[in-house]
């Protein structure tokens, strides 16, 4: 028997290493040298105390100085400043969502855009009350279009997608006034909330805090997800491959990096072409890779097994490879640096949205009027850069693993059915997990997202916990930057069972799954609500009572904190590995960490020793299964 | 409790019981009283397979005890209740060989307690080509008798092998249902520890075929879950120690179906609640994957391979036919497809509602067949299968081939309303089943009038069968152009490769080279590949770069070498399931030849089990090889290391057996007669001093050659 083995978080370091030194020669900047360069970071930020929502600051919190000009304490600031920041984190994913509903409305039959799941969208219809017998699925696509776009604005009621939601969950959310109601709504209340003047309770703002959470998650993530697989197909089981050795030397390589699939689908389907093919190999290239970094990156291989670059962190290795001919950014977790690191090499930075718009970079606005003619223009200019490359720059680690993803809540259903017994199962449900779960043979299962962050030594928190997880037959659903380290170790690789435990080992053996399931984008964790919701219906239990702890060891961004406000929301236990700027209050900090579980039975713990905070979770999760004597 | 609890206290009881019986052993027998299974080289299999060490003694197996102990974590992880489970198995076969203690016969048939070797080795070919789909065990005691039948026949209809253990074997034995091994209904044992016998059917075959290391329990445990297609029927009530018998089973890859609904936990496709006992046939096949070949031929009797081992005694017999008494025969022909009409049977002569009861007769029965890719080499391919098909009928029982066969119709079958006719349909059926690549119409005629019977059989039979002979005769490794690999058994035994020649059948003694060549043309990417012989490197070896380049491609590069003629120098693999093995015997330059169903002592100082053991899983061991019968009188026979004046010694029978030819091919290689009579059996020595003295008496041949190592 071979053995099976994973790639070390040592050799990815090496490999940027040796990137690195190619950095050096051209003069770039990285990323490693401006976190010297920011160290130490501003305490006063760090523990959540620096306002500056007035002009009669800044001001900052001291034991010499308790209260800011307005007579604001520590607690009002540090609340304040963390419902910002879930706004922020809301408003992103939420607009990214409202993105794809436009989109949706754009579809014709032939067109650029088409719909390309349409019993997807006739049950999203159904459940909302849409009529659809004898409706033409475009007319449909428009009309749920309209509907999904008035879930930003609508003047009352609450989101359409909580009744997705077990009745458990929905009382709580009833019960606790964090219903969320019109997506932009909930921002635009957070802003308010916020301004001079108002709000300084810890306990409103953290309650407004998981209700903007809510409107994320269940809102316009939901709406990002949802009508993305209904566009661009449900993400079914499919092989891929992970990390900087997915580039092609002899190939024209474009990178699409960011995390809304409109124009990245549109670059796959265009480079795929034999028009574009041949355009290639009129520069001396054989042809054209797409890979892909960040969500961006996710989104493509979930439904089209587009191979993945690299996780946030590994955006500038791209084009420290100097064979990266085009970067194609959409929008988020773009680094800045990226205008001045292309400039060193051959690479065209090009920009596409308004949203995200960089200097040094080629700005070539997409809309879906004119997508496929943009498309084009990118692809070209990318082929055409090819004979610009600096062959002596030129690196590519050869350093890959093979990743099986694509499983949407849809797809983890169809492989359960296949682990069922006509003679005594019904399929379609989650129980066949359930009793794998009951019987002990799983001990639980952890939602691993979030990001990367310089604060942890990128990657290892991620893998290593995973590595220990499952070692203890517990089942790891995965998204974002963490799902992609999962990638790139071989977490994904079906091989991996070896690495697990008896009892996730015979899961993954008989259910023909790798112990890391991939599902998506950091917007698709919406599809794991859906699925503690489906555990939570088809078992009879609260979802908080179920095994499952949602963990984000190397979070980074404001999305981060509004999707572990509404994964806490929803009743999940969610487990941090960096410190939000929370510290300076002990109030909200309590209110976080133990608090708000009175209000929706979950809550955060944060533990910055990653070692530690595997144990924790491990321990909560036996913790559930003995209060239900499983 | 929880489900691993369960497990845990299971495995607690049957660990207190294991100790104490053998602290009493040991004060009743001492500490080096001997302990085994008989007729197995495995002893004790289990324990053995799991932990690589032997066990022989009271002593040792009190030892052994401490080793399980050490098995029975208890954390609350899956693994440690799979080794809890298997903790619990090898104390249940330490229970069980503790009744074999002092000679004792703890089981007497109809039976079985522990399985020999031979058995396992049996059951390969069967289990490979999925004559025997399956293998259930069923365990505790049905709702009520009815059940009970009612499920082990619902196994038995579909070949699969049926263990009984507990109750449901006096369930059976009250219905007055037939059992044995020949009808693959296999009762074990009425304790709940008799289940040991099959699970050491089941490990001993990943050591046997696929050269599994003891101790190596990881890959034993890969090895029966992706190749063993066991499971387990289990009735209710389940006590703790069944869950912990049911954890081992399921490490092992085995799913237990059980109508138990009180304090159990499904787990998918490995523990399954059906309450509807009549389900658990279905329930249980589509749990471990079992696809059941269906066939359906028209006739009022069942028709399955479980029946092939079926015995017709005379005084159930309503009439039989019996070549070597009066004219039959049993003959394919091949014509074109304008002579006949596909589907039609003919009756010629009286049916069998015409024959007095328990009266012999003639039969002849000729099977036109007509295709584009029919060739005559195919014809006794599939002739030979006709004792197998006919054989499959419930009720009716076929042996011999050719003019010298025989059936027997039992008066159950007759009753039922099987005749004549019915024969012509299961051949009919099954030809164009199994070779529909090669047959295109096929049309049966059956003689039963004993003139007519006299005509086919000596003026169309006995001149076909002669051409054929003719055929066979010049059929030498020399004269054909490629040889065949067979790969059949690598569902087994995944880096075992047979290399097909005229005058070396494989080793199982199932694949000429006619029937690899009929195979290859039916199913081109199948397990018959041709292999080519255009680059020979030692003719006298029998060495083929070709063959060399097949072996390794088809051992997915397990084998670089084989040679066809040689046992010392890259000696061909064995898959386990060879008909006899022959082994050095350095006394006297010779080979001792053993074969499966002897029993008793060789001049090696070992038994068959324990010969066979040396090799098998597709391992080369020079000085031993796995081979069929029909191969000893081959002038192919070790041709490297002499031939067949190597012979030194074969059991009575089998020498018996093949004397005719092997007397015939020593003559025509040295001119000697009576060859046979100069080779040793276990009459005249088992001991290789007394050998020696037996072979100089009579001049053997071997004496004078070169020592071969």
């Amino acid at each position: 028997m071979s053995e099976f083995t994973l790639t070390t978080v040592e050799e990815f370091e090496a490999a940027t290493n040796r990137l690195l030194e190619t950095g050096a020669k051209v003069g770039a900047d990285s990323w490693q040298m401006r976190v010297k360069n920011q160290t130490p970071h501003c305490k006063f930020g760090e523990n959540g105390v620096c306002c500056r929502i007035c002009s009669m600051g800044p001001c900052r919190i001291t034991p010499k100085a308790p209260r800011g000009i307005c007579g604001c304490d520590a607690h009002g600031i540090v609340g304040r400043n963390f419902l910002r920041f879930v706004a922020g984190g809301a408003a992103t994913h939420s607009d990214h969502g409202r993105e794809i509903c436009n989109t949706l409305g754009h579809t014709e039959a032939g067109g650029t855009y088409q719909v390309k799941d349409p019993a997807k969208l006739i049950r999203i219809a159904k459940e909302w009350g849409v009529e659809t017998e004898g409706k033409d699925i475009y007319d449909l696509a428009h009309e749920m279009s309209e509907i999904a776009l008035s879930e930003y604005g609508k003047n009352h009621g609450i989101s359409r997608w909580l009744s997705r939601a077990p009745e458990h969950t929905r009382e709580i959310w009833h019960r606790e006034g964090i219903e969320p109601r019109a997506i932009d709504r909930e921002v635009s209340c957070a802003m308010h909330m916020t301004h001079m003047g108002n709000s300084c309770k810890p306990e409103a703002l953290i309650r407004q805090s998981l209700r903007n959470g809510l409107s994320d998650g269940w809102g316009g993530s939901m709406c990002g997800t949802e009508f993305s697989d209904v566009l661009f197909g449900t993400p079914k089981e499919i092989q891929t491959e992970a990390n900087l050795g997915v580039m092609v030397e002899e190939n024209v390589n474009i990178v699409v990096h960011g995390h809304d699939p409109s124009l990245s689908e549109i670059i796959c389907d265009l480079a795929d072409s034999k028009e574009m093919q041949d355009y290639a190999k009129t520069f001396g290239a054989k042809g054209i890779t797409v890979s892909g970094v960040c969500c961006t990156s996710n989104e493509v291989a979930m439904r089209r097994g587009i191979p993945m670059a690299g996780n946030f962190l590994q955006q500038e290795n791209v084009v420290l490879t100097g064979a990266c001919e085009a970067i194609v950014v959409d929008v988020q977790c773009i680094f800045p640096a990226l205008g001045p690191l292309s400039k060193c090499f051959h690479t065209k930075f090009i920009t596409t949205s308004p949203i995200c718009q960089m200097p040094d970079s080629e700005f070539i606005e997409f809309d879906t009027g004119s997508a496929a003619e943009k498309a084009k223009k990118i692809v070209m200019l990318a082929c055409e850069n090819f004979q610009n490359r600096k062959k002596e720059l030129v690196y590519i680690p050869q350093m890959k693993h093979k990743a099986w993803v694509g499983y949407s809540v849809e797809e983890i259903v169809h492989k359960l059915d296949g682990v069922t017994n006509s003679q005594v199962d019904t399929t379609g449900s989650t129980r066949p997990l359930l009793e794998c779960v009951t019987s002990g043979v799983l001990r639980g299962a952890v939602a691993m997202v979030g990001c990367n962050n310089p604060k942890v030594r990128p990657d290892t928190a991620h893998i290593e916990m995973m590595k220990k997880l499952i070692a203890k037959d517990i089942i790891i659903i995965a998204s974002g930057c963490s799902a992609q380290a999962a990638a790139k170790a071989g977490l994904m690789d079906k091989a991996a069972k070896d690495l697990c435990g008896a009892g996730l080992k015979r899961v993954c053996e008989l259910a023909d799954i790798p112990p890391v399931l991939h599902m998506g984008s950091c917007v698709d964790i919406s599809r794991m609500m859906i699925l503690a919701a489906e555990l939570s219906k088809d078992s009879g239990l609260a979802i908080s009572q179920l095994p499952v702890v949602g963990c984000a060891p190397e979070w980074m961004s404001e999305k981060a904190v509004s999707i572990g406000n509404y994964v806490v929301a929803t009743g999940l236990d969610t487990f941090l590995g960096v410190v939000p700027y929370c510290a300076g209050s002990d109030q909200v900090a309590g209110l976080l960490t133990d608090g708000i579980r009175d209000w929706v039975e979950a809550a955060y713990t944060v533990e910055t020793d990653i070692d530690k905070l595997c144990e924790l979770m491990i321990e909560r999760i036996e913790q559930k299964r003995a209060a239900l004597g499983i | 409790m929880t489900l691993f609890d369960r497990v845990f206290s299971g495995n607690d009881a049957v660990y207190g019981l294991t100790e104490g019986a053998i602290n009493d052993a040991i004060s009743k027998y001492g500490e080096d009283k001997a302990v085994s299974f008989p007729d197995t080289a495995y002893s004790l299999p289990c324990y053995y397979s799991v932990t690589g060490t032997k066990v022989t003694t009271l002593k040792e197996l009190k030892d052994a005890l401490g080793v399980v102990k050490s098995l029975m974590t208890r954390d609350h992880q899956l693994n440690d209740a799979f080794m809890s489970g298997v903790a619990t198995a090898l104390c249940a076969e330490f229970i069980e060989v503790l009744k074999y203690i002092d000679g004792q016969v703890p089981y007497e048939l109809p039976i079985y307690g522990h399985l020999a070797d031979a058995v396992i080795r049996e059951l390969g070919v069967p289990l490979v080509t999925g004559d025997i789909p399956g293998v259930a065990v069923i365990l505790g005691s049905a709702p009520s008798v009815e059940d009970a039948v009612a499920l082990v026949k619902s196994y038995q209809a579909q070949g699969i092998l049926v263990t009984l253990v507990g109750g449901v074997i006096d369930q059976v034995m009250e219905a007055g249902m037939n059992t044995g091994a020949n009808v693959r209904v296999i009762p074990l044992g009425k304790d709940v520890t008799a289940v040991i016998h099959v699970v050491s059917v089941a490990l001993r075959a990943a050591l046997i075929f696929g050269n599994v290391k003891p101790g190596d329990a990881a890959t034993l445990m890969d090895y029966t879950m992706k190749r063993v297609p066991a499971f387990v029927n289990a009735f209710k009530p389940l006590d703790d120690v069944i869950v912990a018998c049911g954890a081992g089973a399921i490490a092992l890859g085995f799913p237990v179906i059980t109508n138990e609904t009180e304090n159990i936990f499904r787990v998918p496709k490995s523990l399954i609640v059906q309450e509807d006992v009549s389900k658990f046939n279905a329930t249980s096949l589509e749990a471990r994957d079992i696809k059941i070949k269906i066939t359906n031929v028209d006739i009022p009797v069942a028709f399955a391979s479980a029946f092939e081992g079926e015995i017709i005694r005379r005084k159930d017999m309503q009439v039989e036919f019996d070549g070597s008494r009066v004219d039959c025969a049993e003959l394919v022909h091949t014509v074109d497809a304008s002579e006949i009409e596909d589907h039609k049977i003919t009756l010629i002569g009286p049916d069998l509602d015409e024959m007095a009861d328990g009266s012999k007769n003639s039969i002849a029965y000729v099977v036109k067949v007509a295709g584009k890719k029919m060739q005559p080499d195919f014809e006794p391919v599939i002739e030979r299968k006709f004792h197998n098909y006919i054989n499959c009928i419930e009720g009716v029982y076929h042996t011999g081939q050719r003019d010298m066969q025989r059936i027997r119709v039992s008066h159950a079958a007759f009753n039922a309303g099987f005749r004549a006719k019915h024969i012509g349909e299961v051949l009919y059926t099954q030809v164009k089943n199994e070779f529909d690549a090669v047959v295109d119409k096929c049309e049966v005629v059956i003689y039963t009038d004993p003139a007519e019977c006299t005509r086919i059989r000596h003026e169309v039979a006995i001149p076909i069968f002669n051409k054929r002979d003719d055929r066979l005769a010049n059929l030498t490794d020399e004269s054909v152009e490629v040889y065949y690999s067979c790969i059949l058994c690598q569902a087994f035994s995944p880096s075992h490769v047979c290399v097909v020649t005229p005058e070396r059948l494989g080793l199982c003694g199932a694949v000429s080279w006619l029937d690899a060549k009929a195979t290859n043309e039916l199913d081109p990417t199948g397990p018959c590949q041709v292999i080519t012989k255009e680059r020979p490197i030692d003719e006298n070896l029998g060495s083929y770069e070709d063959v060399d380049e097949a072996v390794k491609k088809f051992s997915q590069g397990a084998l670089e070498h084989v040679t066809l003629y040689s046992i010392m120098q890259d000696p061909m693999t064995s898959c386990g399931c060879f008909e006899c093995i022959c082994g050095i015997e350095p006394f006297s330059n010779g080979v001792v030849i053993a074969n499966r169903e002897y029993a008793g002592m060789t001049p090696l100082g070992m038994t068959f089990p324990e010969m066979a053991s040396m090799t098998g899983g597709g391992v080369q061991t020079p000085g031993f090889m796995g081979h069929g019968k029909h191969f000893i009188a081959s002038k192919k026979f070790m041709k490297a290391e002499g031939g067949v004046e190597r012979i030194v010694w074969m059991p009575k029978e089998l020498k018996e057996t093949v004397a005719e030819r092997l007397n015939k091919t020593a003559k025509d290689l040295y001119g000697i007669d009576n060859f046979t009579d100069m080779i040793g059996d276990e009459t005249i020595a088992t001991d290789p001093e007394e050998l020696v003295g037996f072979l100089t008496e009579k001049g053997h041949p071997a004496l004078g050659l070169d020592p071969m190592m």
